[in-house]
């Protein structure tokens, strides 16, 4: 396998607390990478930075060979949109649009025919098992099926690494393992590389790796 | 993205209701205010359709102490021939008529009576109106209004006596009664003039030669009207023979020059209003609707900000985003403009259905009020349907202001946009 991201003496510093302090690890391609970490421990800043959501004050971060924090915040949406999926606790949906065009949002700035653009995100929502939900509203979807439609949304650009936070955070017990479940099975099938911050100790087991943070360094990794 | 902002303006219609109004208010106010503007200008010029001309001449002369016999009407002086020569050679007057206007105080009763140069514009305007006979070929033929005629049994082929000497009507002419330089009898320039030259009572009070007049009709294009004026006055100015006052407390001989926008105060209307006040109104109301177009707008785009800070996480650049929120602009302008549109062409044909009053000034609708039982019956006035139709530059201006005001709203979202950091706005929500 080979490196998809490298973290090299990461620091972010939010306030005046040191969120991420002086963290360097790798990533192997295809990996299913679970963080975890007691609240406020920086996991949530970590994915943010790593997916170039947020800038690093220190140290660097590379994803396919590219240096992320010397990129600008243009740069960064367009390395996005291509090389990086993510999906929230919250979901994150856009309430005026339906299931299929919130899955081919990342696919709006493309100028791409609107035709292949739904059907792109059509292919997206059968992989998530949602074909039945397509001209749903999220107001009209269960808390699994937006956390579905989300993550068919982080697929639509096939993108090399896809981060999560808190996946199952805002769902019940049962509709968070399908979610996980699902996770696995697009990670077996696709090969795509997968790193999740959970507090559930279950999900963590079931990942490749854990890294574990506390006060924003990493307290372990294996 | 055009899909989406359709879809965004649908879905939360609310939002943006209040600028699509605004838009449309302003969209209203400029196409109606300034159409009314130019329909008062418009109104304003009506009264020289009666003339072909655009400027109207005359000259304050003295009181006649003894009104009988021939008279100049309303006290008018004569204007001499070396002063309409010198005018007609200014650059931009097209055309220059003249004509003399008699107060003639028979035995038996009082007349009106029109000198005219039955080929210059303004007799070609009267020749217009003639309903029976053919123009006067001699000094000694005239033609009757169908009115003045109608109550004095007149007839073609019949004679008339005015001031001793016998005419012949050879035909009518019909007026509306309000007109400007109204008359009762219409002859020729030159039997008009030698009738004034003759009259002893006329020469008591002003000096008359046998070439002048005391109305002159000049026609200039309306953009050079101010340049003509100007320049008349210069030559007034040079003619000016001060006499002390007259009992209206003008000097005599001062020239009064009439132009369309002497008129724009004549005018009574409901809908009265300048054209400082258009301006005043509609800068006023357009830079009051900037104001709330971007306050909703940054309003809106900070009730967004969760959903913009997703669209930067799932790979929307700045200017993306900025796309999407001019897009949205652009059909909320579109959408207030057309709304607008409608509502302007809705008040302006309501508008045209009023009507409009324009007082006559008293010199240039000849009657002495003092012959009147009541003398209120000389004040003549004109009563126009409002000339107002929809302008196109006042459309296109208004499509203008409005873009401008989209274009601020862009930029200042632009800069709400730039600003706004994905995780920071999922953190806090």
């Amino acid at each position: 396998m080979s490196k998809i991201v490298t973290v090299n003496q990461l620091s972010k510093t939010l306030g005046n607390i040191r969120a991420i302090d002086n963290v360097s690890f790798d990533i192997e391609s295809g990996e299913f990478l679970a963080v975890q970490g007691p609240s406020g421990s920086g996991k949530t800043t970590l994915l943010g930075l790593l997916a170039g959501l947020e800038k690093a004050d220190e140290g660097s971060i590379l994803i396919a060979d590219k240096e992320l924090t010397s990129m600008t915040e243009d740069q960064l949406a367009l390395f996005r949109r291509y090389n990086i999926g993510f999906v929230f606790q919250a979901f994150n949906l856009i309430p005026t649009l339906n299931t299929l065009e919130n899955i081919a949002l990342p696919l709006y700035p493309e100028r791409m025919n609107r035709t292949d653009m739904l059907e792109r995100a059509r292919k997206a929502a059968h992989d998530v098992g949602l074909s039945e939900r397509l001209d749903h509203y999220p107001s009209e979807l269960s808390g699994g099926e937006q956390q579905r439609v989300a993550v068919a949304r982080s697929l639509i650009n096939e993108p090399k690494v896809i981060f999560a936070d808190e996946p199952t955070g805002n769902l019940d017990s049962k509709t968070g393992e399908k979610i996980i479940e699902l996770l696995h099975n697009l990670n077996k099938e696709k090969g795509q590389t997968f790193v999740l911050v959970t507090h559930d100790d279950k999900i963590a087991k079931e990942s490749s790796r854990i890294i574990r943070l506390i006060d924003g360094r990493i307290e372990h990794d294996k | 993205m055009l899909h989406y902002a359709m879809k965004e303006l649908l879905k939360r219609s609310k939002l943006y209701l209040l600028s699509v109004m605004v838009i449309g208010l302003v969209t209203l106010m400029v196409i109606t205010l300034n159409s009314l503007g130019v329909a008062y200008k418009e109104a304003s010029r009506s009264p020289f359709d009666d003339i072909r001309g655009t400027i109207i001449i005359q000259r304050n002369g003295n009181v006649p102490e003894n009104v009988s016999g021939v008279l100049l009407s309303c006290s008018l002086a004569p204007i001499h021939q070396e002063v309409t020569s010198r005018i007609s050679k200014i650059n931009d007057v097209r055309d220059i008529s003249t004509a003399l206007s008699l107060w003639v105080f028979d035995a038996e009763h009082f007349k009106r009576v029109l000198g005219v140069n039955w080929s210059d514009n303004f007799g070609k305007k009267l020749t217009s109106k003639l309903i029976d006979g053919s123009i006067p070929k001699t000094d000694r033929e005239v033609l009757a209004e169908k009115t003045y005629a109608q109550r004095n049994a007149l007839e073609i082929g019949g004679k008339i006596d005015i001031s001793g000497q016998q005419f012949t009507v050879v035909g009518f002419i019909e007026t509306t009664g309000n007109e400007l330089v109204a008359s009762d009898i219409y002859i020729n320039l030159r039997a008009a003039q030698e009738m004034a030259y003759q009259s002893k009572n006329l020469q008591e009070v002003e000096a008359f030669d046998k070439t002048d007049v005391n109305i002159v009709f000049i026609d200039a294009a309306y953009p050079n009207v101010v340049a003509v004026t100007q320049q008349i006055k210069q030559i007034a100015t040079s003619d000016e023979s001060n006499a002390g006052k007259t009992p209206l407390g003008q000097t005599i001989g001062n020239y009064n020059i009439y132009t369309p926008e002497s008129f724009e105060n004549q005018i009574s209307a409901v809908f009265r209003i300048s054209d400082k006040l258009i301006w005043i109104i509609s800068l006023v109301i357009s830079v009051g609707a900037a104001l709330i177009v971007a306050r909703n707008t940054l309003h809106n785009i900070l009730e967004r900000r969760k959903e913009f800070g997703i669209m930067k996480s799932v790979g929307f650049r700045s200017r993306d985003i900025m796309r999407e929120v001019s897009i949205e602009t652009f059909i909320q302008v579109l959408v207030g403009f057309a709304i607008g549109l409608i509502l302007s062409a809705g008040a302006i044909v309501g508008l045209a259905h009023t009507t409009i009053s324009i007082a006559i000034p008293w010199e240039l609708s000849p009657y002495p009020h003092f012959l009147l039982a009541n003398p209120n019956e000389a004040n003549v006035v004109q009563t126009h349907l409002l000339p107002i139709k929809l302008e196109p530059l006042y459309v296109l201006s208004s499509f203008l202001i409005i873009l401008v005001i989209g274009l601020i709203t862009s930029f200042l979202g632009t800069w709400q946009i730039n600003r706004l950091k994905p995780m920071e706005v999922m953190r806090y929500e």
